[in-house]
């Protein structure tokens, strides 16, 4: 079952990553710019880790490396997830590296470098490691979000998210030093064990301290309010297929970790038990960023006219309905909803890396104008990817929001069901303004069609497929995570 | 195929609506053969309903022609695909599948842009509309209620008028807000049933025999979730405000299905849930349910007396109209449930056919101001002689269609316990005047009187595509006023189950169970457990 010893088989998809990444590296070092070739070996690195990944599938649940790596069915899922993300970038930076003129080598291995920290994040089973593979992301991400050097907006989108980011990782790292200083230990299986007995009154007080330094640092990670106002300009200086890469993967591994650290390690269970007073009090505050995430981030979304900052401040608001499972102690309807939100968000995001040409050029609402009928291969997905976006049935978007309620429902939290239905109003009045402008406005004056990739279209038929597959028949999906959540490692129940 | 009629009828157009698609991709099909191949895959579920209705037994109470495939499973999700046909239902599936073949004759020449789009919308709200009347499981049922939004969205928002923008957002929020509360209220009653189903006549079945009872105020919370979604749906006055602005902008085609059966979804769902499922608080907001229809009948009828638009004037009609529906359904007596169910399908009928004359006048004259026409018998006999016979069905002149379900509807309620019932007929039967008013006004200064602008004096009269619209409408109208019978008789045992359902004095004393304390953070599913 358990294993204490150094097993590569059990960081095998971050290794394939890692090479991968170097590789690309060094191939662009000796003959530079060729994008195909850099390309096919990143996506086929990424294709060859998810493989890896999924070999481990009947490996767990074991721990590798002194326990500092989990190998369990959420790994597996939650490592899909983000390689899924990472792939689907990859696909649409394709135009987006021409028309910048950006050399490819380094961006693929840094998207590759970022996979990297996010599947060692996803596998963490120790705080060191919860620290080392965020910051291993979040080096790899800040150079990605100032990658058109010559623009100002890409520059500031750099450096925020490099002055927040730092800022949020101290306040994490702090959170770990107490947290040690209470328990006397990183890993979170020890730590589960420990919490949910008693503690000296003095270690109470540090825990708690430091819980709520951690909470204050993933809630930056996954921005969700009010640790979220890097969020928007971030998401609209940055390239925007690394906006797309932005919002989901890093996002997918944050809630992963944030759940085995709070939703299992801090779980509130054994009444009277440490475990429990702290729940008692993080789950109150968690409550209150929910809340607070969705409410502010779908207002706030009305307002915008730039389709990137519209985006920035809708992925707000998701985070905080993912918040809800993470309260609702579901981990597999946050998986699922992660899963589609990659899907359908990266989806969008394709689009407007497309629609906005060099530059940014057409990242205003306004600039959709007219895009219904003239472009309807683009016009129509990208209607199809809001709409479930806003959580319409037939589509993915519903089926995941539908879990994550009927979950929080069951768990006695009806109160946060009733503001999450109202908010998915308010999201459908912004999400549905863009299709108003591109179906029922006309232009003001022609706009050009843009040529479409094959990458580009068979991406996009990949992501509408996705949304309808999850959206009208997700049963084996259900039942793949019904079988990771017997595959949890039995150290972290 | 005879085993999966009901899916057949339900999928019909979406496979139409693939096929359009397909026949303008592959054989790039002119605009005109788009038109006909829609029309050719619309009479498809008008002709189904056929065998429907041979097959469907009047003396069965409960759903039949019945398919049930299980759908999503794990995590407590237990979807079923779940559909079938009981008496309520019924005629709405029918009334549903002849207004869409209808709406595409009457589109033939005033949508010139988009066909192909227009077209497929209209197929795919076909297949959202039957399935909300079909589904018997509440995540199913939802579903179409939700995704027939999106085709009615487009279908205002392209093709509507000037303020179609306006008028397709506050259509879509409104209903939104409505549905969101009833998802809400769906997943309450789902753990409260025990967590194991979505399937409607099983809930219903617990309800009635007691195995499910929700302590009060619960019930209440449960019984307005639905409820509010429904009223708008309806709409009931104060909710009404969307509509005549969805009206106004939408295009015939539009309007027709607005007001044929998206109106009818809102009187369905309070048949098929807040009776059967909230007996107790049905019984305990009758009363107030019952004002606000009066309310709307009363109020409908004077905004629609001093309307200048003739759209806006029918759209304020509806209404009124609707206020009947409204009222025969909580009075909860045999009569007051089958005049609703017989007024829905009058009014989806007669009033579906007035906004088609109203297009048509402003096709003609480019104006839909009553002011702007007078004495139109002249030179469009025909047109007149339609639009005489629909408007007086819609007034509820003896002998047409709208007498029957309003009169119905009147015996009902006054026989009804409701505790000013009388009140409420005698408040409801003054409106049957006010309707004869502004109908027959209507008709004076459009029909009537001398030709006062020199443009009406040459308008054609209607066409042979425009008679084939109308023509059905207007004998229809005449043929359910003479003979009501074989209506009524296919929904009267489903009206007397419902009745028994939720009796009109219930006077079983319960103690309701002593609240427990509620487990924050238990396991899905854990939720309170309420069986006796």
């Amino acid at each position: 079952m358990e294993s204490l010893g150094i097993s590569y088989r059990a960081i095998g998809p971050e290794l394939v990553l890692a090479v991968t990444g170097v590789l690309v590296m060094l191939l662009e070092a000796f003959s530079p710019g060729r994008k195909r070739r850099d390309g096919i070996l990143a996506a086929a690195g990424t294709v060859l880790a998810g493989g890896m990944a999924l070999a481990l599938w009947d490996e767990g649940p074991l721990l590798a490396f002194s326990r500092m790596i989990i190998v369990d069915g959420f790994r597996v899922f939650f490592t899909v997830v983000i390689l899924l993300g990472t792939l689907l970038t990859i696909f649409i930076s394709w135009t987006f590296l021409d028309e910048e003129r950006i050399p490819p080598g380094e961006y693929f291995a840094l998207l590759l470098f970022g996979a990297v920290g996010m599947t060692l994040l996803v596998a963490s089973n120790d705080l060191v490691m919860v620290f080392l593979a965020l910051e291993t992301i979040t080096i790899a991400t800040y150079v990605l979000a100032g990658y058109r050097r010559e623009d100002l907006r890409s520059m500031e989108s750099a450096l925020k998210y490099f002055i927040l980011g730092a800022f949020s990782s101290a306040f994490l790292v702090y959170g770990i030093a107490l947290v040690y200083g209470a328990t006397r230990t990183t890993n979170l299986a020890e730590m589960a064990r420990l919490v949910s007995g008693s503690l000296g009154r003095a270690e109470v007080v540090l825990l708690m301290a430091g819980v709520a330094m951690l909470l204050v640092g993933f809630g930056f990670k996954v921005a969700t309010v009010p640790f979220h106002v890097w969020t928007p300009d971030v998401y609209e200086g940055a390239p925007t297929p690394v906006t797309a890469f932005l919002s989901t993967a890093p996002k997918a591994a944050g809630f992963a970790a944030f759940l085995r650290v709070f939703s299992l390690t801090f779980a509130p269970l054994g009444i009277g038990s440490v475990a429990d007073q702290l729940a008692s009090h993080w789950v109150a505050v968690v409550t209150a960023m929910s809340i607070l995430s969705m409410t502010f981030g779908n207002f706030i979304a009305i307002a915008q006219t730039n389709i990137k900052r519209m985006l920035a401040y809708s992925s707000i608001a998701h985070a905080g309905y993912v918040l809800i499972g993470v309260l609702a102690r579901d981990w597999a309807a946050v998986a699922f909803y992660l899963l589609v939100y990659t899907i359908m968000n990266l989806g969008c995001f394709a689009i407007v890396a497309l629609w906005a040409r060099r530059g940014d050029e057409r990242v205003a609402i306004a600039d959709y104008a007219g895009l219904g009928f003239r472009q309807p291969m683009l016009s129509f997905p990208l209607a199809i990817f809001l709409v479930s976006l806003a959580g319409f049935p037939g589509t993915a978007g519903f089926i995941a929001k539908f879990w994550l309620f009927k979950s929080a429902w069951g768990a006695g939290f009806p109160e946060l069901v009733l503001i999450g239905v109202l908010n998915t109003v308010v999201s459908v009045y912004y999400y549905l303004y863009v299709v108003i402008v591109m179906f029922f406005r006309e232009p003001k004056e022609e706009v050009a069609r843009v040529p479409l990739s094959r990458a580009f279209v068979a991406t996009l038929v990949v992501a509408v497929a996705g949304v309808f597959y999850l959206g009208l028949l997700p049963t084996r999906v259900f039942a793949i995570l019904n079988a990771a959540q017997h595959l949890l490692a039995v150290g972290m129940r | 195929m005879g085993e999966h009629l009901l899916s057949w009828l339900t999928f019909a157009p979406t496979v139409g609506a693939l096929l359009l698609l397909a026949a303008r991709l592959l054989l790039a099909a002119t605009e005109e053969t788009i038109r006909r191949l829609a029309l050719a895959v619309s009479l498809v579920p008008l002709g189904l309903c056929g065998p429907m209705l041979v097959t469907f037994d009047p003396a069965t109470s409960g759903p039949q022609m019945v398919e049930r495939i299980p759908w999503i499973r794990f995590f407590g999700f237990n979807v079923d695909y779940f559909v079938g046909v009981d008496g309520v239902s019924l005629w709405l599936v029918v009334l549903s599948a002849l207004l869409v073949p209808v709406s595409i004759v009457i589109s033939w020449r005033a949508i010139e842009r988009h066909v192909l789009e227009f077209h497929i919308f209209l197929l795919l709200l076909e297949t959202g509309v039957i399935g909300v009347f079909v589904a018997l499981d509440m995540f199913l049922f939802f579903i179409f209620w939700e995704v027939m939004l999106v085709p009615m969205y487009f279908l205002i928002g392209i093709w509507g008028y000037e303020r179609r923008i306006y008028a397709a957002v506050k259509f879509i929020i409104y209903t939104m807000v409505g549905s969101a509360l009833m998802l809400a209220a769906i997943i309450s009653l789902y753990y409260l049933n025990g967590g194991v189903t979505f399937d409607i006549p099983a809930i219903a079945g617990n309800v009635r025999a007691g195995r499910l009872v929700l302590d009060p105020r619960t019930e209440r919370w449960l019984f307005w979730g639905f409820a509010l979604a429904f009223l708008i749906k309806v709409p009931l006055f104060p909710f009404h405000t969307w509509l005549p602005d969805a009206h106004v902008e939408a295009p015939t085609a539009g309007s027709v299905i607005l007001a044929g059966i998206l109106l009818k979804m809102g009187g369905y769902g309070l048949l098929r849930f807040n009776l059967p499922l909230f007996p107790r608080a049905t019984e305990e907001f009758a009363g107030l349910l019952g004002a606000l229809a009066v309310i709307s009948i009363i109020y409908g009828a004077l905004v629609s007396l001093v309307q200048p638009d003739l759209k806006k004037l029918i759209a304020y009609s509806s209404v009124s109209h609707m206020g009947f529906v409204v009222l025969g359904i909580v009075a909860r007596t045999e009569m007051g449930m089958q005049g609703a169910i017989f007024q829905m399908l009058s009014h989806g009928i007669a009033t579906s056919a007035l906004f088609m004359i109203a297009g048509i006048l402003s096709e003609r004259r480019h104006t839909r101001l009553i002011a702007e026409f007078g004495g139109l018998a002249r030179p469009m006999p025909v047109f007149s002689a339609l639009f005489g016979i629909l408007a007086l069905a819609s007034a509820a002149l003896p002998t047409l269609s709208g007498f029957v379900g309003e009169f119905l509807v009147l015996v009902g309620t006054y026989t009804s316990g409701l505790a000013p019932g009388r009140v409420y007929t005698v408040l409801a039967a003054t409106a049957m005047i006010l309707s004869a008013a502004y109908m027959l006004w209507t008709l004076e200064r459009v029909l009537f009187g001398a030709i006062t602008r020199e443009e009406n004096r040459h308008l054609p009269d209607v066409n042979a595509r425009e008679r084939l619209a109308l023509v059905p409408m207007a004998v229809l109208v005449i043929v359910m006023g003479v003979l009501p019978n074989p209506i009524l008789r296919r929904t009267d045992s489903a009206v007397l189950e419902l009745q028994r359902a939720a009796p009109r004095t219930i006077l079983v004393h319960w103690t309701p169970p002593a609240p427990r304390a509620r487990e924050r953070l238990a396991l899905p599913g854990a939720e309170v457990l309420e069986r006796r």
